[in-house]
């Protein structure tokens, strides 16, 4: 009956001179599209979403009230220290989506997740059908999802204030509300769409949308991303290639305690 | 027969006896029973909560072995199972070699620094070797690797099972895993340590030689048995075996999200001594 329809919908899109969407490849069990690897976004959106993914309004600015307007500009000038991100907290959504380092998508019949390099974030996707898990604010949301023929949709809530959506300092509150949409437009091309809305900061809902490409390098994989204090106890994202990294490059403890 | 099977099992593990234990597991057509994969090996997948065993219940004390956790409160994954009235077992003692002991007999003057009370990943086996109870694991399969999503530091492990090998000039908190099937068992060959992790709440540390290999074996539908050999010649005169069982948890239950680096005000609860503190102050 579904398969009918999808027929049908394909078919109306053929007539209507559109081209006929991607057929994407399908898990094990013949019917899941499947999402899986290594995705990244490019372009600079992460600096400032405004102008660059914001594609309503159509003007590219993000409906704000005055008052909140007003506290997105102090967050723009502070941003050097504040930016959540900077001190190690998870990205939250949908920041994480487009922030300049990669995610992988895991994915089996009935399991739906996606690991964020940048702060070894993840993201369990737990079917519709129960309620949220709102009890509490996280930094990356409770999120129920469903698929809409080869379209994953995703809403997410319990978000927590604190987050960013981007280097400079846009934000939301925990009344924030995110509704996501990802679907293969190519093989290799994953567009990511998500409508904001937010009755505490927002005077309508908007929307952003970016495309994802898979990182098709062999070997590459997600990477241990962790932060390290400097001698000041401020913290900084150090990659596991770097010899700071490794305890016998700076550390006391393996020479005689000191007289 | 399979309920046989596991209480088989369980008395096994009571006994104490691995190649009891083992002998249990061998007889034949029982695994085919085994919820699989379409490539044919055992599925893993689903929520997972250490239930019983492992080193490590709830410790709070000093490094000199002291456990000051509340009796009952706590150290359900400790080796003594938490009995009523007996409180949390002792912190297990290794045999460490004269250097790496030197090290730890300077750490007990310096105090109590745990790298994952600062909000560090744990490492290899302490992800999954967390107090008994408190933070599952959310696995998820395919026929090129296992991923395992852990609640505890939102840490993440994606253990390739491509045959590939072990980097160079890369030292992770949670080193490098390379996966593998033999049989039915999951083997996981870990190594690129950093170093810097501990290997439970009471101190016991590594260094950057630090190599495990880790087996898990699905008993039924709701048990992994895990068992891990951890190995680090400069720190320990003989290998550390580990090993504990997982519990499915039920479809009801989700993984919820762990956040750290909130402001950490408890280092100095962990100590009977101003250890965290001293560390902490500005």
């Amino acid at each position: 009956m579904i398969r009918a329809i999808a027929a049908v919908v394909l078919s109306a899109t053929v007539l209507a001179g559109q081209a006929a969407p991607f057929a994407p490849a399908r898990l094990s069990d013949g019917k899941t599209p499947d999402f899986r690897g290594i995705w990244q976004a490019r372009g600079n959106a992460h600096e400032n979403i405004e102008g660059r993914i914001v594609v309503d309004p159509p003007d590219g600015k993000i409906p704000y009230k005055p008052e909140a307007l007003a506290r997105r500009q102090q967050n723009y000038r502070n941003r050097a220290t504040a930016d959540p991100s900077l001190k190690c907290f998870q990205a939250g959504v949908p920041r994480a989506t487009y922030v300049p380092m990669p995610l992988q998508i895991l994915q089996s019949p009935g399991n739906f997740a996606i690991v964020y390099q940048e702060n070894h974030a993840f993201r369990v996707f737990h079917p519709e059908g129960r309620p949220h898990f709102d009890a509490t604010d996280w930094w990356m949301g409770d999120t129920r999802y469903r698929w809409q023929f080869d379209t994953l949709i995703a809403d997410v809530v319990a978000m927590t204030d604190l987050a960013w959506l981007d280097q400079a300092g846009n934000f939301h509150s925990t009344e924030f509300h995110v509704v996501e949409k990802y679907r293969l437009t190519s093989a290799n091309t994953l567009e990511y769409e998500a409508r904001m809305e937010d009755p505490m900061v927002y005077t309508r809902p908007w929307t952003l949308r970016t495309t994802l490409y898979r990182v098709t390098q062999p070997g590459a994989r997600i990477i241990e991303d962790e932060c390290l204090e400097d001698a000041n106890g401020v913290r900084h994202h150090i990659s596991p290639s770097d010899p700071r990294n490794l305890l016998k490059a700076d550390y006391s403890r393996w020479k005689k305690p000191q007289p | 027969m399979r309920r046989a099977l596991f209480v088989v099992a369980l008395c096994a593990l009571a006994a104490g006896s691995r190649f009891l234990f083992l002998s249990a597991q061998s007889p034949a057509g029982e695994s085919t029973s085994l919820p699989r994969l379409p490539d044919g090996h055992p599925d893993l997948q689903g929520l997972w909560l250490k239930s019983a065993g492992g080193f490590q219940g709830l410790f709070i004390g000093s490094l000199d072995g002291t456990n000051f956790a509340a009796p009952g409160g706590g150290g359900r994954g400790g080796r003594a199972g938490g009995r009523a009235g007996g409180g949390p077992p002792p912190p297990p003692r290794y045999e460490y070699t004269p250097e790496a002991e030197a090290e730890r007999q300077d750490r007990l003057k310096r105090g109590y620094e745990d790298p994952e009370a600062r909000c560090h990943l744990p490492g290899v086996p302490r992800a999954l070797d967390q107090p008994g109870g408190l933070y599952p694991v959310q696995i998820i399969q395919d026929d090129k690797y296992v991923a395992l999503l852990h609640e505890a530091m939102h840490d993440v492990r994606i253990i390739p099972t491509d045959n590939s090998p072990h980097p160079k000039n890369y030292w992770a908190w949670d080193g490098d895993s390379r996966g593998r099937w033999e049989g039915d068992v999951f083997v996981v060959d870990v190594s690129n340590f950093n170093g810097r992790t501990w290997l439970d709440m009471a101190g016991n540390f590594v260094d950057e030689n630090e190599h495990v290999v880790e087996r898990f074996r699905l008993l039924d539908r709701e048990t992994i048995q895990y068992e891990a050999t951890v190995t680090d010649p400069t720190v320990f005169v003989k290998p550390i075996e580990f090993r504990f069982t997982l519990k499915r948890v039920p479809s009801e239950q989700q993984i919820l999200e762990y956040s750290c680096l909130e402001g950490e005000r408890s280092l100095q609860h962990y100590t009977n001594e101003d250890g965290g503190k001293k560390q902490r102050a500005k």
